[in-house]
Formats: C-alpha cells, structure tokens, sequence
C-alpha cells in the first residue's frame, strides 16, 4: 500500500508493479481491474498475465462472483412517479412561495416610499412661520413694562 | 479535477424545469435505491431513504455548488447518511425491545439459502464502514477518487476498508457453509 498518498494523487505513478503491489490491489479492488485506480490498471495488466498475477486474480475473482450473484430490482413504477409527484408538489410550493415573498416586497416597497414621501414632505416643506409676532405687552426683556409707578408719583 | 457530468443537469433542476427532473430521476433512482437496499438490507426502507433523497435534491438542487465533490458522490453522501439514521434507529429499536438477537437461518420457513441472501447477510454482517466502502467501489462502481471523497478520507483508509471488507466477508461465507 502506498504511503501518504493523498485524495487528489489517487494512486501510484510508477509503470513497474510487484506482486505485492498487485496483490494488495486485488484484496481491495478485486479481480476485475476495470475497478482499479485508473493510473494502476496498466502496469497491472502488464503483470496479470503472469502466473503469479493469475493465481491472485482467480482468488479475488472467487469472492467478486459471489458478490455479483447480488442484484438489486430497478425501482419500481410505483416510486418512481411518487418521487415525480412530490418533485412536482415541491417546484409547485417554491413558486408560490416565490409570488408570496415577491408579494411581501412589493408591498414592503410601496409602504417604504409612502414613509420615504412624508418624511420627505416634512423635510423639504418650509415650516409654517406667522407674518408677524403678537408680543405680549409685559413680555420684554425687563419684565412688566408698565408705567412706572415712581414715575407716576413724581408726575404727581 | 475533471467535469462534474451531473451539473449542467442539476442547474436546471434548480430551476424548476420539469424535463430535467425527470431526467435526473431516471438517472440516480437506481442508483440511490441500490445504495440503500444494500446499506439496509431491507427494500422497504430503502424505498423510503430514496424519497428522501430525492427531496434534499429538490431543496438543495438551487443551491447546489460544486465544492470538492461531485454531484454523485454528494447524493450517495446524504443517501448513506439517511441510511445510517435508520440503522441507528434499528439499532436502538433492537436494543430496547428485543433481549436477544433472533437468527434468521433457525427460522424453520426460510427462504432456501440462495447466494444472493448468504452475500445480503454476510454484507449485513460486517462493519458498516467496510460495507460502504465496497458498496461505493463494487456495487456502483465509483472510482476510488470519488469513493473516498464521498467517505471523506484518504485513498489508503479505503484500500484498508476495501481490503478488510472482502476478508470479512470472505470469513463469513465460508462460515456459512457456502464457500466452494
């Protein structure tokens, strides 16, 4: 088994391939080397023909024939249209799901252009001031104006 | 990495078209109900993880990006995680409710022991991980790029996976009396 070898290498890149190499392939993958790592079924077609390579491959091919002997029914007709049935319900939910979201926005859009408007109006509009200032008589900056009593005696 | 052939498909099942449906249904349903009958064991309930299945697909199908794996490998993914929530499930039922295990062969109405049950049991009867393993690589024939990044480790961890898998299985038909 190679050493550190990671996901993305896959496998070995050497041409050469030893009996232990090829037996150890033949334990995990099994006889067929369709099934072995891309970059390894050459060199182990290179060593199959051999005598040692054939005795690894009929022993792997014992287990792989009983394997085979498994076979799974293909789905029936039956899942098959359930599964189309609830794809169909699903796509079906999405886009009214989509129309109520579009709904939503657009009225979250329109109620954010009136709030937008007003705070626009009040923002833009002038604020009202009277033409003129009725004062209050006794409100000056010297409190009541009024005549002053002194005054009025010393007139007297 | 080399082009994901599912993607173009599965991009247009994001957008709702139904021919693309369709199709991908009739692509990975064997695929997926393969998986599961033989991770479970039980064709009933392989039934119910491939609706299940197919419904990640209909949610995630939109959304889906191509990361680090393929479309296929990240359909067998979420197809052996249903599998192992329902094997946990059964496992907890077994626990909870049955004192002891009931063999299947000393059942006196069963089946005659034709292969393809001994191999059926004697995959039920390793570790799920080897289970998966050969499964990926025999059975649906991923390459062992994809098979490891669908188990999410190294190609060694599943050479050893493979490796131990076939000697199990191998130990246990010959138990059962059907190695020749």
């Amino acid at each position: 088994m190679g050493k550190g070898k990671t996901m993305a290498e896959g496998s070995r890149n050497e041409p050469a391939m030893d009996a232990k190499r090829f037996a150890a392939l033949a334990a995990a993958y099994g006889g067929d080397l369709r099934r072995w790592p891309e970059a390894e079924r050459m060199a182990g077609a290179i060593f199959a023909p051999s005598e040692t390579g054939q005795a690894i491959l009929r022993h792997a091919g014992t287990l792989d024939a009983r394997l085979d002997s498994y076979r799974v029914d293909a789905p029936d007709k039956a899942l098959h249209g359930s599964i189309l049935q609830a794809a169909g319900r699903h796509f079906v939910q999405r886009r009214r799901q989509r129309f109520w979201w579009l709904g939503l926005g657009l009225a979250g859009i329109g109620l954010a252009g009136a709030v937008a408007g007003l705070a626009l109006v009040s923002i833009v509009t002038p604020e009202v001031q009277p033409d003129h200032y009725v004062l209050d008589a006794n409100a000056t900056a010297f409190g009541d104006a009024s005549p002053d009593r002194d005054a009025i005696g010393e007139d007297l | 990495m080399s082009a994901d052939p599912d993607e173009e498909l599965v991009r247009r099942v994001g957008a709702g078209d139904p021919a693309a449906v369709q199709t991908l249904v009739a692509r990975k349903l064997p695929r997926i109900l393969a998986l599961a009958v033989r991770m479970l064991g039980d064709a009933a309930e392989a039934e119910d993880v491939a609706q299940e299945a197919f419904l990640r697909i209909w949610r995630h199908a939109s959304r889906w990006r191509r990361g680090n794996a393929r479309f296929d490998s990240w359909i067998h993914r979420v197809t052996l995680n249903l599998c192992y929530d329902r094997l946990r499930r059964k496992r907890e039922w077994v626990t909870d409710d049955l004192p002891e295990m009931v063999d299947p062969a000393a059942l006196p109405d069963a089946h005659p022991q034709e292969d393809a049950v001994r191999v059926e049991r004697a995959l039920q009867g390793i570790a799920p991980r080897q289970r998966e393993a050969i499964i990926l690589v025999y059975y649906q024939e991923m390459s062992n790029i994809d098979a490891a990044a669908t188990l999410e480790i190294s190609i060694d961890a599943l050479e050893s996976l493979l490796s131990r898998g076939r000697r199990s299985l191998q130990a246990i038909l010959a138990r059962d009396g059907a190695d020749e």
